[in-house]
This record gives structure tokens, sequence and C-alpha cells, in this order.
């Protein structure tokens, strides 16, 4: 995680700072916090890779006399882990770049079209940015049935393929594009398709990452709906279901290695992706919180 | 040219407004509708029976349906109102710091805060359901050394509503403070400048200046940690089931225990429909206590 504080682009302010007794304390202070905050993560990590014994020793040991990934393997023969992790990934993906494309579509005509009863539209289809997942689950969980999707990744998927948030940010970011750009283009004789992603698409590109980002994140961490729409077909469960099954099966084995070693691996996609763009992360934090 | 552009959006929003009202919307009329209704989830729509308000009779009476959802209703609330009141003192404070010149370090602060935003919350229940261990756990281990007394933390009535709070803090801490953070940023330093050249210290000048202009970005952290907060399931469907003894039991687990589980999608309809307005109502309410301690420009 440090080489991320490194990454940020956010220039040094006074880069020669004298040492001071109140700067010393802050920075204790900093430090403090950040290994408070880090501890969890860190102790999953090193408890799988602990030996079975290790793990259920009192008082608890801390470091591993001798690291090893055997929990790693372990973990493969209970549950199915490259498939888990494969449906993670298909349905973090595909619905990630559902909603960019909706998102750029109902976010360019809210931007910058006129039409009858725009500002009430976008007034109610934000509104549902507010509306806990809960509210609607059980109608929808019957609906998906209708729909035939029930037990299957489609049905993961398909109702998440558009959200508020999106279109939100979208609209947010296409507002700044200076209108004679659009306007060249369709003098061009280029059509509005092409002008959303060929023109429009290319210098929104932060907001697409930082929507992109988000979304793949939230969906593949994402556990209510997936549970409750995939029932007892384990085939297509995504990761996180497959991990919430490990600790049934650790209740009987007392492995607690395993656990961790499962949480460690489902934790790894989202946290390196942060890592590795962690401004675009906070700049549409930023956008959704202080421009709205 | 403004016909043109009518069909023009129309086909730009047909997507997204056509899967939101199909996923969204239409389930949303369907949940108020079925509140009204006694319906088995397992069956189709056209079964549903029509009751009046029988179902919300049901859950606030004293049957076991009643208690258990009152319970629930109320242990949401306690929940909330603790993730609130925890999570946006600590997120100025943390911004402040994330915020600062001072010293170095504000950055990566905000990167280990924000990484564990990033956890699904299934591993943070896993995690923590490890660390709150009365024996093997690390925590009662570093209470002890502190001299503080084993904690019975998830397995008693007492300390586990409380301690899904402080799980839920940790994983959601670190977005709170980014949007503090960026609340801070708004604030011109010159306002600053000018109270310590009147002789303002940094506590008055924190009081004076910055909380009051900070008034929006905590009015929109306090209304998205509430909508946030009633979404609490992991921890409990994974480690406490709602209990030791109904002290975990939340609507979110509940709601989808009675509606989806046993079936009672009437019920659980109407449960959803009582959540809906209890945040109308808390939201409203914060909206109102915002609007009468606003600072006047």
């Amino acid at each position: 995680m440090t080489a991320a504080a490194f990454a940020d682009t956010r220039p040094l302010e006074r880069p020669h700072l004298r040492v001071t007794p109140g700067r010393t304390a802050l920075v204790l202070l900093i430090i403090v916090i950040a290994v408070v905050a880090a501890f969890p993560l860190a102790w999953m990590i090193l408890t799988s890779l602990k030996t079975p014994q290790e793990t259920m020793q009192v008082p608890p040991v801390w470091l591993p006399a001798t690291p090893s990934l055997d929990a790693y393997e372990k973990v493969a023969g209970v549950v199915n882990l490259g498939r888990s992790m494969f449906n993670s990934a298909v349905i973090a993906l595909i619905t990630t770049a559902g909603i960019v494309v909706t998102s750029l579509m109902a976010g360019y005509a809210f931007a910058k079209y006129q039409f009858r009863f725009r500002d009430p539209l976008f007034a109610i289809l934000i509104a549902t940015m507010f509306l806990p997942p809960i509210v609607t689950l059980i109608p929808l969980y019957r609906i998906v049935g209708y729909l035939g999707l029930n037990a299957s990744l489609a049905g993961v998927v398909i109702p998440n393929l558009a959200n508020a948030f999106g279109i939100f940010l979208m609209r947010q970011f296409i507002r700044g594009v200076p209108d004679e750009l659009i306007e060249a283009a369709r003098v061009d004789g280029a059509s509005e398709l092409r002008v959303l992603f060929q023109i429009i698409a290319p210098s929104v590109l932060p907001a697409i990452a930082a929507l992109t980002l988000f979304a793949f994140v939230y969906h593949w961490n994402s556990y209510l709906w997936p549970l409750t729409v995939l029932q007892g077909n384990t085939d297509a469960y995504p990761i996180v279901i497959s991990l919430s099954r490990l600790l049934s099966y650790n209740r009987g084995a007392m492995n607690t290695g395993l656990v961790m070693a499962g949480a460690t691996l489902a934790v790894l996609p989202p946290v390196i992706l942060f890592v590795l763009l962690q401004r675009f992360f906070v700049d549409s934090v930023v956008a959704s919180g202080v421009k709205g | 040219m403004q016909r043109r552009q009518n069909a023009q959006a129309a086909v730009m929003l047909a997507p997204a407004t056509g899967l939101i009202s199909v996923f969204v919307f239409v389930p949303m009329l369907l949940t108020i509708w079925l509140s009204f209704q006694a319906w088995s989830t397992q069956t189709g729509f056209e079964t549903a029976r029509f009751v009046g308000v029988q179902n919300f009779i049901d859950i606030f009476s004293n049957s076991s349906i009643g208690r258990d959802f009152k319970a629930a209703l109320l242990n949401t609330a306690a929940y909330t109102a603790l993730s609130v009141v925890i999570i946006l003192p600590l997120s100025v404070l943390l911004g402040l710091l994330v915020h600062q010149k001072l010293a170095p370090g504000g950055i990566f602060l905000r990167t280990v805060l924000f990484a564990t935003y990033m956890v699904p919350m299934i591993a943070v229940a896993l995690v923590f359901s490890k660390l709150y261990s009365p024996t093997e756990g690390p925590l009662n281990q570093i209470l002890g050394w502190i001299g503080i007394p084993a904690q019975s933390w998830l397995s008693s009535p007492q300390t586990a509503l409380w301690s899904i709070v402080l799980l839920n803090v940790w994983q959601q801490i670190g977005y709170f403070t980014v949007l503090a953070t960026a609340g801070l940023t708004q604030i011109p330093d010159a306002l600053h400048e000018a109270a310590r050249i009147d002789g303002a210290g940094p506590l008055q000048r924190f009081f004076t200046i910055t909380l009051p202009l900070l008034g929006n970005t905590l009015l929109f952290s306090a209304v998205i940690a509430i909508i946030n907060s009633v979404q609490v399931f992991e921890p409990v469907a994974l480690i406490t089931q709602g209990g030791p003894v109904n002290a975990t039991n939340v609507l979110t687990y509940h709601i989808r225990r009675v509606g989806i589980e046993r079936a009672q999608g009437g019920l659980g309809s109407a449960m959803a429909v009582t959540l809906m307005l209890s945040l109308i109502v808390a939201i409203a309410a914060l909206f109102a206590f915002a609007r009468s301690r606003a600072v006047k420009p």
C-alpha cells in the first residue's frame, strides 16, 4: 500500500520540513492510525500463512514460525476456487461494461439535449441512488424468475446494467465538454452515437475510469443479490459466496488458515485495482460529494 | 430541432431508463402493492390476495412476527445512529490529518484508510469474526496487555451489535474521510489566515470556520452513512444469524429471511415499506436539523 502513496501525483509541498516536536507527534499519530487501520488485513494475511495448530493457539501467535502456503492449496480443494474467481470476474466485468455504456448514453442526453421532462426525469432517476436494495429485493426476485433468469449468472448481471450513480457522474463530466466540439462533429455528418463514443467519451476518460473502477469493485464485492438469485447453483457462485461456504466448512475442520487464505484471494483484485488507480477513485468520490 | 432532440434523447435514454424502470421502479411499486396483499414469494403475483393493512398490523403486533420485526427495526435504528455518530466526527478528524500540510504522511494515511473500503464485506466479516474470537483472537490479547478485561464481543447480546458497528466503521471510514477531505479543500485558506491575524487559536478557528463551512459535506456524509448502515447484511448473515437473542437481527437480514427464505412476500414487503418510510422520515429530519443550524452567509 505504501507504493500507491508514492504513485500519487499530488505535488509534495514544502519538501524540506524542519523537525519539530509538533510535527513528530503528528507523524507518529498518522503512523499509529495507519497501523490500526491496516491491522485486520495484516492479521488475515499472517493467519493464512500459519499452520492449523498455530491458528488455534491460546494466546494467539502473531507470526507464523515457518510461513507456508498449505492453506492456499487446501482451499482450492474445498471450493472450486478457479470457477468462483472466474464467475466473479464475469459478473464484475460485464456489469461494469453495461453500466459504462448506459451511463454514457443517458449522461449525454441529460447534459447536452433539450427535451421535455428532462429535469424531473433526472431527479426521479437520481432518487433511486438512495434506495436500499432490500426495499425492492422481494418483487425483483420474482421478476427475475418470470424472465427465466433465476439461478444463472445472467440473473445476477442483467438487473444491474444501469444505475443512477453512473448517469449522475457522466452528466456532471459531459456538461464540461465544449458544445463547439460536438457541433463540429455533427457538421461533419457524424451520427449521435459516433459523437458520443468518438468525441465525448475520450474527453471524459478520467470519469469513465472512475466509474469503471467503482462499478467493478462494487459488483466484485456484492453479496446480497447473487446470494438471493443464485439459490443453490454452486457452479455460478462468485468468490464472495464461496468464501461464506468456507466458514461453514471451517466449523467442523477448525482451520482458520483456510478461511483467511480464501479471504486474501477475494480481497486481492479490488484492492490491487484501487492501489493502482487510487487517484480516479478519490476524484469520483469528490465529484459525487462536492459537485452535487 | 426540438422535435429531433426529443427523438434523439429517447434513443440515448432508452437503455438506462428501461433497465432502471424494470429492475428498480416496477419492483418498488410492487413492494408497495404487495405490502397490502397476502402473497407467497414462491408463487406468481396473480396469487396475491388483498388483505388491507393486515400485514402492517401483524408486523407491529405482539405476536412473534411483531416482536421480531420491532426488534429488527430498533436494532437497525441503534446500529445506524451509532454508526453515524462515530463516523462523522471521526471522518472530520481523519480528514484534518489527511488535509494538513504541517507534517508528511497525509496521502499515505488516505491510501491506507480508503483501501479498507475496497475489501469485500464478506471478507471483513470473516476476518473480524476471528479478531473478535474471545480466546484465539488478538483483540482480547491486546486488551489484556493494557489491563482491560476480556470482552465477549459477538457472543454476548450486550456487545454484539456494538461489535458489528465497529467492524462497519473500520470498513467505511476511508470513504467518509475522503469526503471530509474534499470538503476541507473547499474552505479558502484566506479565511483561516484572517482569523489567525485576528488572534483566533486553532480550536477557535476549527469551531467558527471549519465546522460551519463543512455543513453541506457533513449533511451529505450523514445521508450516505444512514443509507449504507441500513444495508448491513454480511456480518449478520455470516456470523451471528441475528443472534445472540435477536441482538443483531437487523432489517436487511430480517426482511430477506421473512420475504425470501420463509416466502412470506406480503409480510416482507410491509416491512420493506416501513423501512422506506422510516428512512424518508429520518432524512427529512436530518435536513430540517441542518437547515435550522445553517450559517447565514
